[in-house]
């Protein structure tokens, strides 16, 4: 490569940095302090920027070794939090090193994904194997113990989501695979006695199939009907707040004025587009804050509102263009660490986006998390920018092995 | 490498198309639905109340005007629990009535929890608004009565409109103010005018930003006066004369039937009904031994006593069974079978023709008569003049009254149940017949004018104030069917010689040639009920009025003297003082022994507004 910065990459970051400052511009227009949020993002997009076109300059090999110092410090930090911590929305989640806060929980989605590729590079490590597996399991789940206590239940979800692509790509059997997602299943049928019955005697017979030992798949079967009948029971220890908070998820008009306000707004919003929108600065629901939070995970209602069916689909659209460019990219590059790590960056951007935008339309719980390049704020701005300039940097270094 | 990459891009694209169906689903299916939603939220719409039109009198003096008072509303899905506990607590409400109010609506439309706020607090509330989200003041006008204006049987109440009446009248709207008793729940439609709209844009914490756009505005239209056919001095005047008395006085314009006074007491101070009703004031009024909720004019039943025997005397001589001749000698007693009942001049009438048994009001003459008209044709002539039956009078819930048949005599008695007692009874105005001071009101007119007869109303006409055009009550003439003009000069100068030195001779307005009759009728609830009617002048007549005093005693003594100066007032707008009389006719008292005792009745039959409901 002549130069070291990845075009693709660099050019859909500004196409939708650009979509994201207008609508941030939009989003608190009414407010009349429109002029300072979209400095403000200007300044993070801008430092942001800077910071993603600098990482392909480092060295691919300070990368690959400072990725457990990295994933070291992250976790100190995480322990941070609760000691000189600043009090967000209600939760321990900042820290302030002098004028600048950051959010350690951010850092450490990126230095996870490092740290379990700088594992799994070793070509000794097979994570068919209990050691190696439970290794890799600890590295995702110490962070995600840290940050569910902080209390931040969107984040958190972010490295149970790695954890599957992760495991996949690093070459995790079809049967573990089956074994770790099933019980989800189970989970959620455990509420229906016959769907229940059914998907039993379903994993019973694909564990027949499968041919292991016989104790082993005895026991499974015996697992997942433990967990089928101990879910409905742990349900009712739930508070009433947590049960509603699922509920509402389930049903928005459960709650009118509550979490549930904020989706019917947000459909509301969303709905009212149409196939072209109602124009730039035009949306009501947005101007008129019926949609709370709107420049921060409320971004893409404001989007829908303004731009429409089409703009939506652009948008989509850029998105799915740079998950597969990355994807493509983890096929590419040589090394295992470089291919673990952007299959990992992939995750974390596919989630966020799945989720944030899943939220606006109804079809994902209201978790909190923002919407990469788009939503407003500087910490998730940065650590984005991050990830980016991490998989440019392995994008110019895609032949080292 | 490739099949796992394949199947990741394939999830991804998989996840992105459930995304994307979703926004297609809201944006493209349910665009529509939405976009409504969307409108409704942003856009508030506001009501603008119009002002109620004015109740003025026949000279356009203003009686029932507004004022401003200030309701208490709030925003059902942006108040909170807390808030609207502590505004409750403010303003010393029911929390559960409030809190059921709110439950039926469920939106960003405002529901009025309290009406007529004092000062203090509405000030509190709007200093302090930033406290009380989800809580807005609103200016909602209430009913104002001019210094010496009263008549709350006539002017009625207004308040919220209740589910019952919003399903009867589909232009109401919940909240809406509409009246609720007499001539407010009568002309409402006319008086309430259009309410206007404005759209004001406004934020999710409910701050108006502005207005929308002017040209969906639409003003709020002035509701119609009704001018009244009275003068309100006299109306005052009769209520001042009854003041202290339990019982009513109606009078009637005879050339047009338009009410020139309806005086029912005891009654209340409209005021207490304006703006709030707090149900102290309420259960009071409800549960006061006077019954001063009802109207005695149109609503209370009373047995007519002999006033009635006009209505005997016109069927026997419209049948042709007597002539005016027609004789009877009154002994002071009447045997029928082996009961002797006496007349109320125990010294007897001696021999009396018509006139004489009318100015005399002898009970045996008109036992007779009755026993020689029958119980058919007794019915068929009370019927015939407007007995039994409402008088249409422009005021809600009158009551019909009772006048008996054969069939129902039957019924409540068994054939063969009841005797030619029964109907000696009712030809003297006795026994089941009912009658409201509105109907007898109404049969002095009938009288006054030989058969013909207008609708009673209050109604002189209607002024719009959008076109300034007067839109006038249809007074049409009606016609009793069937009664000789002669027949009507019999008893009218039987009538005449009532006050001319007859049972009602204290009724008679010096230098005015006029008619009456009294009555004394006999009732389970204590002394007979005082009754007179009368119309003059006796050749042109103007006037017709019918008075009751519940438990007065003597017509002639009792009522007559109301009716007299009623009408000096009225012709002369004065009283006239009058020589000190001692004339030695006898007092007229009930019919001591009654054939059959008298129907056990309630007092009054209850035909209330619901005004319950109101806040």
């Amino acid at each position: 490569m002549k130069f070291r910065i990845d075009p693709i990459i660099t050019v859909l970051v500004v196409i939708l940095t650009s979509i994201g400052l207008t609508a941030v511009y939009s989003a608190t227009h009414s407010t009349g302090s429109a002029s300072i949020f979209f400095q403000r993002q200007l300044g993070y997009a801008i430092a942001g920027m800077i910071i993603m076109l600098l990482m392909p300059f480092i060295s691919y090999r300070f990368l690959e070794r400072a990725s457990y110092v990295f994933y070291a410090l992250s976790i100190l930090l995480l322990l941070l939090v609760p000691f000189i911590g600043v009090k967000g929305f209600g939760a321990e989640r900042w820290l302030a090193v002098g004028p600048i806060k950051i959010q350690p929980s951010e850092l450490a989605k990126l230095a996870t994904v490092m740290a379990v590729a700088r594992y799994l590079s070793n070509r000794e490590v097979n994570v068919n194997r209990w050691k190696y597996f439970a290794v890799v399991s600890l590295i995702i789940f110490i962070p995600f113990v840290l940050i569910v206590k902080q209390p931040d239940l969107g984040t958190s979800l972010v490295f149970l989501a790695i954890y599957l692509p992760l495991m996949y790509w690093a070459g995790l059997n079809g049967f573990a695979l089956f074994l770790m997602i099933t019980p989800l299943f189970t989970m959620l049928l455990s509420f229906n006695y016959l769907a229940l019955t059914i998907w039993l005697l379903l994993i019973s017979g694909f564990l027949y199939i499968s041919r292991k030992k016989w104790l082993l798949l005895i026991s499974i079967v015996a697992i997942h009907i433990g967990i089928g009948f101990a879910t409905p029971y742990l349900w009712d220890q739930l508070h009433d707040y947590q049960k509603n908070r699922i509920i509402t998820f389930i049903n928005p008009e459960h709650d009118p004025r509550g979490a549930g306000y904020q989706i019917i707004q947000s459909q509301v919003a969303i709905g009212s587009g149409g196939l072209w929108g109602k124009g730039f600065l035009n949306g009501t629901q947005t101007h008129l804050k019926f949609l709370p939070a709107q420049h921060t995970d409320f971004i893409f209602s404001v989007i829908a509102e303004e731009w429409g069916f089409v703009g939506v689909t652009v948008v989509l659209m850029l998105f799915l263009l740079m998950l597969i460019y990355l994807i493509n990219l983890a096929t590419t590059v040589k090394a295992r660490y470089a291919s673990v790590t952007l299959m990992g960056i992939t995750a974390v951007l596919f989630f966020h986006v799945f989720v944030n935008i899943g939220m606006t339309v109804g079809m994902a719980p209201v978790t909190g998390l923002p919407l990469p390049l788009l939503s407003y704020g500087g910490s998730f701005m940065i650590s984005i920018m991050l990830m980016l300039g991490v998989a440019q940097n392995l994008s110019h270094n895609r032949y080292m092995v | 490498m490739d099949i796992k990459k394949n199947i990741i891009i394939g999830l991804v694209i998989l996840f992105f198309l459930i995304l994307w169906s979703g926004f297609f689903n809201l944006q493209i299916v349910k665009q529509d639905t939405y976009l409504q939603k969307s409108i409704n939220n942003s856009i508030r719409k506001e009501t603008i109340i119009p002002v109620r039109g004015l109740i003025r009198d026949a000279t356009g003096r203003i009686l029932v005007d507004n004022t401003a008072a200030y309701s208490v509303a709030v925003i059902p899905r942006r108040v909170s629990e807390g808030v609207l506990d502590s505004v409750v607590r403010l303003l010393r409400l029911n929390p559960e009535k409030v809190k059921a109010k709110i439950r039926k609506r469920n939106g960003f439309r405002p529901v009025t929890i309290a009406r007529d706020v004092p000062d203090t607090s509405r000030i509190f509330l709007e200093e302090n608004r930033l406290a009380f989200p989800g809580v807005i003041t609103l200016l909602e006008p209430k009913r104002f009565y001019r210094d010496s204006v009263f008549s709350p049987h006539i002017f009625g109440a207004i308040g919220e409109v209740s589910p019952k009446e919003q399903k009867e009248q589909p232009l109401y709207e919940s909240g809406d103010l509409v009246g609720k008793s007499a001539l407010e729940k009568q002309y409402d439609l006319e008086m309430r005018g259009t309410p206007g709209v404005s759209y004001t844009l406004v934020d999710a914490s409910g701050r108006e930003l502005g207005p929308y756009n002017d040209a969906f505005n639409i003003p709020a239209r002035h509701g119609q006066d009704v001018y009244l056919t009275m003068h309100y001095k006299l109306q005052a005047f009769a209520e001042s004369l009854m003041e202290g008395m339990r019982g009513s006085l109606v009078a009637i314009d005879t050339r047009n039937g338009g009410i020139l006074a309806m005086v029912s007491k005891p009654d209340y101070d409209p005021r207490l009904l304006a703006g709030k009703i707090d149900s102290d004031t309420w259960n009071r009024l409800l549960n006061d031994p006077g019954h001063p909720l009802y109207s005695r004019a149109i609503q209370s039943v009373y047995p007519p006593g002999s006033t009635y025997k006009i209505v005997t005397a016109l069927a026997a001589l419209q049948e042709g069974l007597i002539t005016p001749d027609w004789k009877v000698t009154c002994p002071g007693y009447f045997k029928l079978g082996r009961r002797t009942i006496h007349c109320w001049n125990a010294a007897g009438h001696g021999t009396i023709d018509l006139y004489g048994a009318i100015r005399g009001s002898c009970n045996v003459y008109f036992y007779k008569l009755g026993l020689k008209i029958g119980l058919n044709i007794w019915e068929k002539y009370s019927t015939l003049f407007g007995f039994g039956r409402p008088t249409g009078i422009d005021l809600p819930n009158e009551s019909a009254g009772l006048v008996p048949s054969v069939a129902w005599f039957n019924r409540r008695y068994g054939e063969g149940g009841w005797t030619k007692g029964n109907l000696a009874n009712l030809a003297i105005g006795q026994g089941e017949l009912l009658v409201t001071p509105l109907q007898m009101a109404q049969f002095a007119m009938i009288l006054a004018n030989r058969g013909t007869y207008y609708t009673p109303h209050f109604l002189d006409h209607l002024y719009n104030y959008q076109n300034g055009q007067n839109n006038p009550y249809p007074a049409e003439p009606h016609f009793i069917n069937g009664i000789e003009a002669g027949n009507y000069d019999v008893v009218r100068e039987g009538m005449r010689r009532v006050v001319d030195g007859g049972t009602g001779w204290l009724g008679k307005v010096p230098g005015i040639e006029m008619a009456g009759k009294t009555g004394t009728a006999q009732n389970p609830h204590g002394d007979p009920h005082a009754w007179f009617i009368a119309f003059a002048p006796f050749d042109m007549p103007e006037v017709a009025v019918s008075v009751i005093i519940e438990n007065g005693g003597g017509g002639g003594a009792h009522a007559a003297p109301v009716a007299r100066k009623f009408m000096e007032m009225y012709f002369f707008n004065r009283l006239i003082p009058r020589p000190v009389i001692r004339k030695k006719t006898p007092e007229e008292v009930a019919p001591v022994d009654s054939v059959i005792a008298p129907l056990e009745l309630p007092a009054l039959l209850p035909v209330l507004p619901a005004l319950e409901d109101t806040l």
